[in-house]
């Protein structure tokens, strides 16, 4: 049998029913995200948001510092040993605290991969200040991919 | 004429149910958002799909576009049907997701990302033979193919959304045309 063509085949498959099945079940995390309301926050879960925004303000500072300041240090490293250190204590802070968003685990693989990817570039070039803006980037969006997975702001509609 | 009349009825009996439903939603009654998930979502998942060719990227905003819908509900009106305003509401969390999960590296030098590749698109379950081929487009003329093919928006409004000229909107959609027929043609 020949192939329909090209027009109708378009036609068609446009005219079919448009859905598909995920293939995970979303509903849980839905149902837990619209559970607790988003003003009823219990005190105790304020810190872990509070220390990783200061985190992140602190990753910047040091970058600052690292780039601008002190060019001719390590600047990599001291970047690299505090990044290191806030990523673990956020990582430790939400541990109990699950995600409302799956497949977070890969967007935090892809940025690692980046940081690695930049480090290798630094070896060769440790002064360079484009490169270390860019793995402070990296660095950056780890953490605040690490909060937003946690602690959610909804978008407008 | 008989089965219009019966056709008819039974489309109006579904937008009542519907109503109901949505109203019971809006009284804050978390069942009958379960139900009204359970009608809705394969739908959402399909737009976020085409749009972000990505499935986790896609199941994150399928759970976003209901997590929002459960707040701001209130705010359909019943001007427009609900499936046409909840299609609306998902394509612009999709693509602000995609605005916001841009790679660094894509920001930096300006690239465009590539579609989804063979093996990717094998794993997904329940692909038609169209959606295979638009899965694989790169991403601008994936996006204008499915904002203008599939969801029926105007080249006007698809370049409000995506920040790009009206005559770039219609140039991607030429692209993506010609891409998927070279490719259907091919296989």
């Amino acid at each position: 049998m020949s192939k329909p063509e090209f027009d109708h085949f378009i036609e068609r498959s446009l005219a079919q029913p448009s859905e598909i099945q995920p293939e995970k079940d979303l509903w849980p995390g839905i149902e837990h995200a619209i559970g607790k309301p988003i003003t009823d926050q219990k005190p105790h879960n304020i810190w872990p948001k509070v220390s990783g925004v200061a985190a992140c303000f602190i990753v910047a500072l040091v970058t600052w510092q690292a780039v601008m300041v002190q060019p001719k240090h390590d600047a990599m490293a001291s970047m690299t040993h505090f990044f290191d250190q806030q990523k673990q204590t956020l990582l430790v802070q939400y541990e109990q605290q699950p995600a409302l968003v799956t497949g977070w685990q890969i967007q935090l693989q892809e940025l690692e991969n980046a940081e690695l990817a930049i480090k290798q570039a630094l070896e060769n070039d440790p002064q360079n200040a484009a490169l270390l803006k860019m793995l402070a980037q990296v660095y950056q969006q780890q953490l605040d991919l690490i909060n937003k997975v946690h602690t959610p702001r909804w978008q407008q509609i | 004429m008989l089965i219009d009349a019966h056709q008819a009825f039974a489309k109006t009996s579904d937008e009542s149910a519907c109503e109901e439903l949505i109203g019971r939603v809006q009284q804050g009654d978390q069942a009958a958002f379960a139900q009204l998930y359970a009608q809705h979502n394969r739908r959402v998942y399909a737009l976020c799909l085409r749009l972000l060719a990505d499935r986790h990227y896609a199941e994150d905003v399928t759970q976003e576009v209901f997590v929002q819908l459960w707040y701001k509900i209130s705010q359909f009106k019943g001007q427009s049907k609900f499936t046409t305003w909840l299609h609306s509401v998902t394509s612009n969390i999709a693509i602000s997701y995609l605005r916001k999960h841009k790679h660094w590296l894509q920001k930096v030098v300006s690239i465009e990302k590539s579609g989804m590749d063979e093996t990717s698109i094998t794993l997904c379950k329940g692909l038609n033979g169209l959606d295979k081929l638009v899965l694989r487009l790169p991403e601008r003329a994936r996006l204008v193919f499915v904002l203008h093919a599939v969801e029926g928006y105007r080249h006007e409004e698809i370049s409000t959304m995506l920040g790009m000229a009206i005559g770039s909107s219609k140039s991607q959609y030429h692209r993506a045309r010609k891409l998927l027929q070279e490719w259907y043609e091919n296989e």
